[in-house]
This record gives structure tokens, sequence and C-alpha cells, in this order.
């Protein structure tokens, strides 16, 4: 029969200062913990939206992304060449969307619009509603004779001026005036960030008569590397990528980055770990006779090692849920909105850093791994106290 | 005084558990501040270098990927027709590139010719090299980190696929790898060649004469604040207006656009502290309520409360320098000796950890320790002696 939890809370509530002090250096750990968690959580969950299977993104060779890509209408033309392309069911033509990729500067709701974000426009055909499956309409769609724009959630939420019944000024000297007619959902991902609009309606706007990028649908994802080769070879000439793979390498930056956060955050649990084996050795060396006598009412040593170790997690726990619960003050004091260039699109991702039971739980688990950590070594000293010579201590 | 410092190194080593848990606690942290400092003093210098450039960035006003007409380049320079105040305007024309079989991406930059070596004078140093700029129409000064990484050296011929249309293949001889430039990854070459191929290739007129941005070196902090504001003016209204910033200003977007590391690691930092000083003030408690007895005999003896204040401070203070210096000579080593000090970091390339940053951090250690202390020194002067010798029974 393992010790009562009750017997563990009671000992904690005896040491009060040291049991607050030590909670107290976990709250601040994992606060940060959760938060860097939390960011990297919600740029994750944005970007594997975005990896459908299904989709290629085929941009100019030697480019990096839409952004510097420029695709010419006879190179489009190759592509219907394309093996294993998904058909429409009704009208048997291939799903493939021709899209022209450009970005404006928009004001930040978040700082009263002090600073501005790049924000990307997207110009598309309809037949980019049958390849990027994941747009919802949240409203109407723009009409292809008006000059009228969708946007994505994320976008109106975070950038100003892109409320329905709004008008952004767009094109060439900003010189075209189109009007917000809707949102859409992407499902959480990165086009949840854009703008977009008829394609043909932004080429004009733009002068342009080329395109940025393709994205096709495949039938088969498995399919996936021979279209690849196809579109990197004669004639088509062009390249190729995985929807996923294309984000990945868009937060390649921010990646290194939170390597940089994790190993510190790293080097702060092992703090943490200290400062709890501390305290535990101070309580055990302080109940050396209490332990003796546990032992000899009948308690094993594998008890005692447990019940140490179970009083240092609920040290750790109570900590953990302060700092979830000081994570989640911070984010609703200093705004939970976020967003990040991509390191080669130059336009903003924008997302919003979320406290999910999923991190919580993160959070907490990972909490209560320092807490075992932190009480081991003390609990193993516990557990082989010497009964005899410790009852007959003063 | 005596007696003091033989309490001291007994009470230090009558725990000595306890004394290393806390100067292991004490120094994690300090490592963090140390690493976080120097990040974050390394970004900002190499902001404050540019800003010591006296560049002015002009930029399209819509968005940094919006191209400007080369032509702004003769309607700002004529702003200042003495060039008293303006005494370069380059052209810049970025066409990033890859190599023909490696995914990773390059920066390349098109500049004047004439033009780059007066407004960046961090390059072409020696006579010889600004003899090469000037003779080659291929020249390329390529940035030292990407020489080292890609094992160009100079005389080098390297071919590079620009990024942008007409997306062709440039073939560039090496002339330089930049060894005091500030920024260490750019490379840099001749905006007419760039011209050139785009004209050769077949692109539209208009997609020829176009720049990424303009740098306008100004003579002074005066001629900067003017212009840069005047610069805008002059665009106003047109189709392509502009916007000005100073390089710092410039440079920063893209820092604080990416994660804007500054901010979180002083957010970092600071939660750091806190977590050391919580640490350390545990300890110095676990310390003082152990130890109770103690005290209380020594007042009984006639110490003053002065005295048992003095040794917790002086106690707590000492394990916090310990934890200080051991956490500002493990960065310190194993930036500099072993193969962790060869990791990039973006901008910053190699962490070099100052002096400045580690005095500071070993201040801060200091300061822990005694902020860690002063709860039970202040404690033990209020210490009733009597209660405390009657509850040892």
């Amino acid at each position: 029969m393992a010790l009562p939890i009750r017997y563990h809370w009671r000992n904690l509530l005896v040491r009060r200062t040291t049991s607050a002090l030590t909670i107290l250096v976990v709250t601040a750990v994992v606060g940060t913990l959760t938060w860097i968690l939390g960011f990297f959580l919600a740029l994750q969950s944005s970007l594997s939206v975005a990896g459908d299977a299904h989709k290629l993104l085929i941009i100019q060779r030697g480019t990096t992304s839409e952004t510097n890509s420029a695709i010419s209408p006879e190179e489009f033309n190759r592509l219907a060449q394309l093996a294993g392309v998904a058909r429409d069911p009704e009208s048997g033509e291939p799903l493939i969307s021709p899209e022209l990729y450009w970005q404006t500067q928009l004001p930040r709701l978040r700082d009263g619009g002090a600073t501005r974000a790049n924000v990307a426009l997207r110009g598309v055909t309809l037949r980019a509603f049958e390849v990027h499956r994941n747009i919802r309409l949240l409203g109407e769609r723009f009409s292809v004779g008006e000059p009228q724009v969708i946007v994505g959630r994320a976008a109106a939420a975070q950038f100003a001026g892109l409320a329905v019944g709004d008008v952004i000024r767009i094109g060439v000297g900003e010189s075209r005036e189109f009007r917000v007619v809707g949102h859409f959902d992407a499902g959480g991902g990165p086009m949840e960030s854009e703008i977009w609009m008829y394609l043909p309606a932004m080429q004009s706007a733009y002068l342009r008569n080329g395109y940025s990028s393709v994205s096709v649908r495949l039938e088969d994802p498995a399919s996936a590397p021979a279209a690849i080769e196809q579109v990197r070879s004669a004639p088509i000439e062009l390249s190729a990528e995985r929807e996923a793979d294309y984000w990945r390498n868009q937060t390649s930056n921010v990646r290194f980055y939170q390597a940089v956060c994790f190993v510190l955050v790293a080097i702060m649990s092992l703090a943490a770990a200290f400062a709890l084996a501390n305290t535990m050795y101070a309580s055990v060396a302080g109940r050396a006779r209490e332990i003796a006598m546990l032992r000899t009412i009948g308690y094993r040593p594998h008890h005692i090692l447990l019940g140490f170790v179970m009083e240092s997690v609920l040290l750790s726990l109570i900590g953990g849920l302060l700092g979830c619960v000081a994570c989640a003050a911070y984010l609703e004091l200093v705004g939970s909105t976020k967003d990040m260039f991509g390191s080669s699109t130059f336009t903003t991702m924008a997302f919003d850093i979320r406290l999910t039971p999923l991190l919580v739980g993160w959070s907490l688990a990972s909490v209560a791994v320092i807490g075992v950590i932190g009480a081991l070594p003390p609990a193993w000293r516990a557990a082989r106290t010497h009964v005899l010579t410790a009852l007959r201590e003063p | 005084m005596d007696l003091l410092q033989t309490l001291l190194l007994r009470n230090l080593g009558r725990n000595p558990r306890r004394s290393a848990l806390t100067v292991a606690a004490v120094a994690m942290p300090v490592v963090i501040l140390v690493l976080s400092f120097t990040i974050v003093a390394q970004l900002n210098r190499f902001l404050d270098d540019s800003a010591a450039q006296l560049r002015l960035a002009v930029a399209h006003k819509t968005s940094i990927i919006n191209p400007l007409p080369y032509g702004h380049k003769a309607r700002i320079a004529a702003l200042d027709p003495s060039k008293r105040d303006i005494i370069a305007v380059v052209g810049i024309a970025w066409i990033g590139g890859v190599l023909a079989n490696d995914r990773e991406p390059l920066t390349t930059m098109g500049v004047d010719a004439d033009e780059f070596p007066i407004a960046f004078t961090d390059h072409l140093l020696t006579q010889a090299e600004r003899d090469a700029w000037q003779r080659d129409r291929r020249a390329l000064i390529v940035g030292r980190s990407t020489a080292a990484k890609m094992g160009w050296k100079v005389g080098d011929r390297v071919t590079i696929r620009a990024s942008v249309p007409p997306y062709s293949e440039f073939s560039f001889n090496v002339i330089s790898t930049a060894p005091q430039a500030i920024d260490p990854v750019a490379n840099w070459c001749h905006l007419s060649y760039i011209f050139e191929e785009r004209a050769r290739s077949g692109l539209p007129e208009s997609s020829v004469d176009l720049v990424s941005f303009l740098f306008v070196k100004c003579a002074g902090r005066a001629a900067l604040e003017r212009y840069r504001v005047e610069i805008d003016r002059l665009f106003e209204n047109t189709p392509d207006e502009t916007q000005t910033q100073d390089e710092k200003a410039f440079l920063n977007q893209f820092i604080s656009q990416q994660f804007d590391l500054p901010t979180n690691l002083t957010l970092l930092a600071l939660i750091t502290i806190a977590v050391a000083v919580l640490a350390a003030a545990n300890t110095m408690n676990m310390s003082f309520r152990d130890r109770i007895g103690e005290t209380a005999t020594l007042r009984a003896l006639g110490f003053s409360a002065r005295f048992g204040a003095l040794l917790s401070l002086t106690e707590s203070v000492l394990l916090c320098g310990i934890g200080g210096a051991l956490g500002v000579l493990a960065p310190l080593l194993a930036f500099g000796y072993t193969p962790i000090g060869d990791v990039q970091i973006p901008l910053i390339v190699r962490l070099e950890i100052g002096p400045g940053v580690c005095a500071a951090a070993l201040a801060m250690a200091l300061a822990i320790g005694v902020i860690a202390g002063a709860w039970p020194a202040l404690q033990g002067g209020r210490l009733r002696v009597i209660d405390a010798l009657r509850s040892l029974e």
C-alpha cells in the first residue's frame, strides 16, 4: 500500500516557504516553456495544414519561393502534358491552377498600425477552389467581373482595412480599388494570411501577363516523385515541390531560433531540477526519523522512494499549472497574435498562439519529468535510510 | 573578521551537496544570461555598425519586393548637386541566386560599380581589389562566411543562377572575400552586368532598368535625417512612391519580423534571473532554518545581529559568485575551444562572448546573491533569541 497523497500534501504545507519558492522556480520555467512551445505548435499546425499530399507547387527553376518566381503562359501550357493530374469529375478538365503572387503593405492591428506587414495577394481562377480543397468560403466569393477580393481569416483578424465592405488599393502605383466581399477559412493554414482575387483582374492591375506559380492536384499522392521528375526535365523544365516541403523551407530560419530557444529552456529546466533536488534533499534530511518510523510500521523502501518522487511531482505540477496560468495571462495582456516572414517569400504569415489542451498537456508532462529527475537522487537516499540509526537520532 | 571567515567556510562546506546544487542552479541561468546577452549585443552591434555607415535605404513604398525605376537614382542625386550632403547613390538589384546543383539560396546583389566603393567603405580595402573590381565586368565580391561555406577563394570562377527573371546563369570571377565587411553573407556584382543580361534575354524593356533598392550615402547625421524625409517627398504622388529608412531601421524590420529574437531573448533573460534568485533564496532560507539554533547561540554569546546578517549575506553572495563564475566560464570554453563554436548563427555568424557581457553576467550573479541572502539576513536580525533557544529542546 502506497503512502496516502494527503501525507505528502501536508508535508509540503509544513515547509511553506521552501515549497512556495520551489513552486515559483518551476512556474517561471514552465511559463516560458509553454510560450515557446505554443509559438512553435501554432506555426507547426499552420504548416501541417498546408501539407496536402495531393498538391504540388510548381515554380520557376532556381527560385526559392512564389515571390520571385515567374512562369510564362508558354511554360504554363507545357504543363498540360503532366501525367497523373486529377480531373474535374464533370468537365474532365485537369485540376491545374495558375496563380499570380504579389504583396502589399498593410498596417498591423496589434500595435494600432505603428508597423506594417507584407500581406500576400494571390490571383486565382475559379479552378483554384478545386485544387486547394481546404479553402472554405465564409461569405461571398469574388466576382469575375467586378474588382473584388476575398480575405483569409487570419489576415482579416490581424491587419487593418480588411473587413467585408472595406476597399483596398492595389496594383501598380496602388491605382486600383478592390472591395472586400468575403472572408475565407483555410483550416488554419498559411493561405489564411492571404488576400485572393480573380487572376485576370490582378494581372491587369499589375500589368502582367504571366503567372508566379502553378498548383496542381494529383490523382494519387504516390505519383508525386514521378510528377516532380517530369516537371524538372525537358520539355517542361520547371521546379515542383510537395506543398509541405515548400512551407518547411519558408520557416527554416525560424527553426534555427526554435533550436536556440529550446536549448536555453532545457538549461533552465535543468536549473529547476537542481532547485527541486535541493528542496527534496533538505526535506529528506529533516525527516529521517519520520521515514524510519514509516519503515517500522511496514512501509517498504520502494514506497518511500515513490512517495518522495510523488511529493516532488506534486510540487512541480502545482508550479506547472501556475506556469500555464502565467502564460495565459501573458498572452491575454500582451496579445497572442503573432506573424512572421517566410524566409524567401517575404510575406507575412499570421497565426495565433493558443493554450490548447495539447499544449498544456505537453507542458505538464515535461514539468513532471523535471520533477522526477529532481526527486530521484534524494528519494533514493530516503529509501535507503537506516532505520535503527535514524530512530536513535535525537 | 577571522571568525566570520571560518564560519563562512564551514557553513559552505558542511552541506556540500546543497552548496553544489545551489551553485549549479545559479550557474545554469547565468549560462543563459551570457548567451542571450551575447546574441542581443551582437545583433545590436551589427545594426549599429550598419547605422554608422550613414546610409539611407530607399525601397518601394508598397512592398520591398516591388522594384524601383533606376531613374530614381539620378533624381535623388539631383537633390544635392553639390554632392556635399549626398555623397553617393547606389542602385542595388537583388538576384538572390543558387548554384547549379545546390538548393542553398545565396544573397547576391548587383550594385553601381563606381559608387559602391564610396558608399560601402567596408569593402574593397586595397587598391588592387578596387582595380580588379573596376576592370572586370564580371567581378564578384563574396561575403566571407559565404566564401568559407562554399570553399570559394579569390581567383575562382563561379556560376550562379539568378532567382529572379530572367533566371539566367551569371558567371563571375571572385575578386575579394570581403574580410572586413559588416555583412558577412552578401555577394556583390556589377549592376550593369545584370541589366545587360536582362536586355539580352529578351525581357520587356520596362523590366530591364529596375533596382530593388537604392542606398544613399550621406555626409552626416543631419543630412541623413533631412533626406530621409525629402526623398519620400520627392516621389510623393508618383506611381513609384518610396519608403526611406536609415539602414538600421531597414535591416531591423527583417530581424523583428522573423522571430524578434532580441525582444524574446531579453525577456527570457529576465525570467532566468528570477529563477536564479528564487533558487538561491530557497537554499539560503533552508540553511537559515537549519541553523536557527546556531544563530541564537551566537547572539547569546554576544555577537551582534549584524554579524549574523553579514554571515548569511556573504554566504549567499559567495555561492552565487561561484555559480556565476562557472556559468560564465562554461559558454566561454564551449564556444572558444569546442566545435560548438562553429555553429553559424544568421546575421551574427559566429558567437563571440565579450568581456563586457561576462562582467555584466557576473555582476548579475552577485546581485542575485545579495537579493537571495537579504531575506534570511533580515530574519536573523529579527530573531528572538530566547524563543529560538527554547525551541531547540
